[in-house]
């Protein structure tokens, strides 16, 4: 094949940039329910500790 | 009241998108890429070198389908944040911020896949001709308004500015598009055209129709998928979301 290097090079940042485009929303939609999970829990917590120093 | 019509009000609703992107993005992403693999097989190993440019001119393939990508996709986000601006749609303002990541990924690899045809078809890396230079402005424009929407905290308030910014800059569109006619430029001019007779082998052109289709139906994926997570981010106070992100038992 006649400029080999050139063809593969160009392919490469093809396949790296798509990659790219399909990681980088994963991570997004990973971080956003992680920080769901965790705002749940936070939540959960305040409301179980609401009167920690009531006799009732 | 028409199902279509009905479906279409559904899918403004932040949990019923939820459910719709997760169902289709997935599919999207999986069917763009077995279109865009036959597409690069026929383009690698099917069709024949070109009788001057050798092999170099099966980056074609990919530099092509991305450019005109890259145009199509920030038409498609001024479109949406006209929609936005005008009738206050929050789905269209999510949709429109979702596109300018993946058309500024297209814009990238039109620059960087035409600069690598240039260095053995042109003698060079870079040029500063007018397809080349409005291409780039392109880019700048992406990334102006990926900046503009992550610089300014409210969601709303930073979808309609960088909104505008895309509605504005939608017209360099018609100046990359022409800028091979309407200057002397080192850049070939229209070889492959929609409709009417392309200046191309027709034995070469199903691949390249083949990675048109192809990365269209991947960025419909992409577009879901971006849109997906910043509809999660902004409806992150939500009982729904906080449903969603329970661990299934």
């Amino acid at each position: 094949m006649s400029y080999e290097n050139y063809v593969i090079a160009a392919y490469c940042v093809f396949a790296v940039v798509l990659l790219w485009d399909f990681i980088a929303p994963r991570l997004q939609l990973r971080q956003q329910l992680r920080a769901a999970r965790l705002r749940s829990a936070r939540a959960n917590r305040n409301t179980s500790n609401e009167f920690p120093l009531s006799r009732n | 009241m028409n199902s279509l019509v009905r479906w279409f009000h559904q899918l403004g609703s932040p949990p019923y998108f939820e459910r719709f992107a997760a169902r289709w993005a997935p599919v999207a992403y999986l069917v763009g890429l077995l279109v865009m693999a036959y597409g690069l097989y026929g383009a690698l190993f099917v069709v024949p070198a070109d009788y001057q440019q050798g092999d170099s001119f099966r980056i074609l393939y990919i530099h092509v389908p991305s450019a005109w990508m890259s145009m199509a996709v920030f038409a498609l986000m001024a479109l949406y944040a006209a929609i936005a601006l005008i009738w206050r749609i929050k789905l269209c303002e999510i949709l429109a911020m979702a596109c300018a990541p993946a058309g500024a990924a297209f814009t990238l690899i039109t620059l960087a896949t035409g600069s690598i045809w240039g260095k053995p078809m042109w003698g060079t890396w870079w040029d500063w001709d007018p397809r080349l230079t409005t291409e780039l402005i392109l880019l700048f424009l992406y990334l102006g308004v990926i900046g503009l929407y992550n610089a300014i905290d409210d969601r709303r308030n930073a979808a309609r500015a960088a909104g505008l910014l895309a509605i504005v800059g939608v017209a360099l569109l018609p100046v990359i598009h022409y800028s091979v006619t309407w200057w002397n430029s080192l850049h070939q001019g229209q070889t492959i055209r929609l409709f009417g007779q392309s200046h191309m082998d027709p034995s070469m052109l199903p691949p390249l129709w083949a990675m048109v289709i192809g990365t269209h139906i991947w960025f419909i994926g992409s577009l879901l998928a971006r849109a997906r997570a910043d509809n999660l981010r902004r409806e992150s106070g939500k009982d729904w979301v906080a449903r969603l992100a329970e661990p299934r038992a």
